[in-house]
């Protein structure tokens, strides 16, 4: 039987928690890998919903689960939509720059690259903000507030300016983008805000001079590797005249140092990935509500090793549980402070965007 | 039986009393009667308890314990199937969907290739070329020696007149580390250095460039060139921002047709090179000696078939054999002078500069 709990006067403690064992969604990945290859993957729409479908349903708040309403149709329509405004027009304007001579085509593909890094952030806005408007809770829909626009004009000047810097703007760009998408958030008739000073408090520039640092020590010395590696073979072959004979020994050296420099990468940007994640969480507020993520850089960095790896040795079939396992490890991490009563939560009047993240996934940064 | 009921308006949850009417669930809240008939559900079964809906029917929600909901619709006709079913049915039309634009792009798109390229107006062809050519050449620069670059312009010139190419034909030897010919579109044909040292006779450097006339007489690289749209644009779209599963096998099987297609376009270009050569009465012996050689080059004996398998061109031996049978004797192409600047075009002093 259905407990129904009453909620006391003073409102409620928000406890967030992933339900079910994983196992479920080791079956729901070989069930969408299979159904991808027989529709040559114009499944993925109705396997991404139900993904989702089922991550949110096993995510609890207090004692009821969150619902995804989306559909794939609506995915598959905003990919086409996507397609048709974006990717064949960009298409059309390459192939007939062709025909400019080098100078005009410059002055031609530029500013369409700019405009692509805008249309990305607008991308990233109508994501977020289709996710909110698709999963409810006890019937009472999110939504995002905002324009896409004036968001996607921020990524842009936010990157141009993180290009300037040499990457030093990025870790604050990001918390402003991240505040502006959580701050826009509203569940019911009830808003999110994003309280930047809170998330400040967490730092995240020392993580970042450090993950700066040693990346491009990293890239060093991959390179060193692979000069030494070829070079004796290249000179050989200035040499003789013959194309150099790399053998696959050599090509062994490229894949184990390619492979060995993305780990270097996961563990030394981690501490900087996880600082940002417990500084965003930490500026979110609902009414009185606090959030906070217990996140360690290592535990982190071993989520994303054993991901990794999960996904090269199953060709990316095991997405779906790799994602259900990074949310209940995300979720056992978050705490809350302070209370409010749900029960007093009314549905809100915004309209819903009829079509799924075409944009985002044009680009392939559509969440989840 | 007790669920929990939500109304769409508020997250307040209402317990209230769930009772089966026939096909039709009845429960009351909020001072009225609610007729929720089970035809008419979404059902979401949870961990512990099923979620109702009403299809079209707003956002109140109605759960029920999984146990609950077991023992209430024992008898009645539930509408799970329902929803399998439309699973096979979009399945179905997916998959017939994902098999009406393979044949689109693996079959209707190479047999159109090539009646499209050869409607593909030449001036359009030159244009994509010439923005092609000046981009190659950025990292190929031309060999220096002038009287070589001359014979070997003046024996495109004749190739092609034999063939009624419909270009300009453009012979150019360029420095490259590699051993290669490239015909571009619109006429231009590439010679690397490394492959003019590999030629032992005036024979077997015509019969390569006879080779390169031919595929712009068939209008090879224009096929590629439409091919490409195919199995690049249309299937990388199709797949495009994937998850992952399936997608690379859909993009390795675009890739091989496209080297099978580009395969048979190379034995073409063997065939009507060599009869180009015959044309203007000049041997066609080299082709077979070239390729034997070329065969010698590559690495160990390895298996045939799977070496042509991955690569875009047929196995060197085998083209070897056929090109043996077809050979026809004939004048040289150059006279000892031209040949011996031809030999000495890229001896210009210039290295190819290389990233380390």
């Amino acid at each position: 039987m259905i407990q129904v709990q009453h909620d006391e006067v003073g409102g409620d403690r928000l406890v967030l928690t992933q339900k079910g064992p994983l196992k479920s969604f080791l079956f729901l990945s070989l069930r969408n890998g299979l159904l991808n290859v027989i529709t040559l993957t114009l499944y993925r729409f109705w396997g991404r919903t139900e993904v989702r479908r089922r991550l949110w349903a096993t995510t609890y708040l207090n004692d009821d689960p969150f619902e995804y309403t989306g559909k794939g149709i609506e995915l598959f329509l905003g990919f086409l939509f996507a397609i048709g405004v974006v990717v064949l027009p960009f298409l059309i304007v390459l192939f007939g720059a062709q025909f400019l001579g080098p100078a005009l085509a410059g002055l031609v593909i530029l500013p369409l690259y700019i405009f692509l890094l805008f249309v990305f952030g607008f991308g990233r806005f109508t994501a977020f903000r289709y996710l909110a408007t698709r999963t409810s809770w006890r019937g009472v829909r999110f939504h995002l507030r905002g324009s896409p626009t004036g968001f996607g004009l921020a990524w842009l000047g936010y990157v141009l300016l993180s290009a300037v810097t040499l990457g030093w703007f990025w870790p604050a760009a990001q918390r402003r983008l991240s505040g502006r998408l959580w701050g826009g958030l509203s569940f019911g008739n009830h808003n999110f805000q994003f309280h930047p000073e809170e998330a400040r408090r967490v730092g995240v520039y020392g993580s970042y001079a450090v993950g700066w640092v040693l990346g491009i020590v990293g890239y060093v010395i991959f390179v060193a590797v692979i000069v030494a590696t070829l070079a004796p073979q290249i000179a050989a072959a200035q040499k003789t005249g013959a194309p150099p004979g790399f053998t696959l020994a050599h090509m062994a050296t490229i894949y184990i140092a390619t492979g060995g420099l993305t780990l270097f990468y996961v563990f030394a940007l981690a501490p900087f990935h996880a600082a940002m994640l417990r500084s965003v969480v930490a500026g979110i507020g609902f009414a009185d509500v606090r959030f906070k993520l217990q996140l360690g850089w290592l535990e982190f960095a071993l989520l994303a090793v054993s991901n990794i790896v999960l996904l090269t040795i199953s060709l990316g079939f095991l997405m779906p549980f790799v994602e259900a396992r990074s949310r209940k490890f995300l979720i056992a991490r978050l705490d809350t402070r302070g209370a409010f009563d749900l029960a007093v939560i009314g549905q809100g009047d915004a309209p819903r965007p009829s079509t799924g993240e075409g944009l985002a996934d044009a680009f392939g940064v559509a969440t989840v | 039986m007790q669920g929990a009921y939500n109304d769409g308006r508020t997250a307040r949850t209402l317990a209230v009393p769930v009772a089966l009417d026939g096909e039709t669930l009845v429960f009351q809240a909020d001072n009225g009667e609610h007729r929720w008939p089970l035809a008419s559900l979404t059902i979401e079964a949870l961990q512990d308890r099923v979620r109702l809906s009403q299809r079209g029917g707003g956002d109140a929600r109605l759960s029920l314990a999984l146990e609950d909901w077991r023992a209430l619709t024992r008898n009645a006709h539930v509408h799970h199937r329902a929803q399998r079913r439309r699973l096979f049915a979009l399945v179905a039309a997916l998959a017939t969907a994902a098999a009406s634009l393979a044949t689109f792009v693996f079959v209707v798109i190479p047999a159109a290739s090539g009646p499209l390229a050869r409607r593909t107006p030449p001036e359009l062809e030159r244009k994509i070329g010439d923005n092609f050519e000046k981009q190659l050449t950025i990292g190929l620069r031309p060999c220096g020696g002038k009287e070589g670059q001359a014979a070997l312009a003046a024996l495109g010139h004749r190739i092609g007149a034999a063939g009624d190419t419909p270009f300009q034909v453009r012979v150019r030897a360029v420095h490259a580390p590699m051993v290669n010919a490239l015909a571009l579109p619109g006429g231009a044909v590439l010679i690397t250095d490394q492959l003019i040292d590999l030629t032992r006779s005036p024979d077997e450097l015509s019969a390569v460039i006879a080779h390169e006339v031919a595929h712009l007489r068939q209008r090879h690289v224009m096929q590629a060139v439409w091919r490409s749209f195919g199995f690049g644009v249309i299937l990388d779209a199709m797949v495009g921002g994937g998850t992952g599963a399936g997608q690379q096998v859909v993009l390795l099987a675009g890739s091989a047709t496209s080297l099978r297609y580009s395969r048979s376009a190379e034995a073409e270009a063997d065939r009507i090179g060599q009869a180009l050569l015959a044309r203007q009465g000049l041997s066609s012996a080299g082709m077979a000696s070239f390729f034997q050689r070329l065969a010698g080059t590559s690495e160990g004996p390895g298996s045939r078939a799977v070496r042509e398998l991955i690569s875009d061109h047929p196995d060197t031996e085998r083209r070897a054999e056929a090109s043996r049978a077809r050979a026809t004797p004939g004048a040289s192409a150059f006279t000892s002078a031209e040949w011996r600047s031809v030999k000495a075009a890229c001896k210009d002093g210039w290295r190819l500069r290389r990233p380390f």
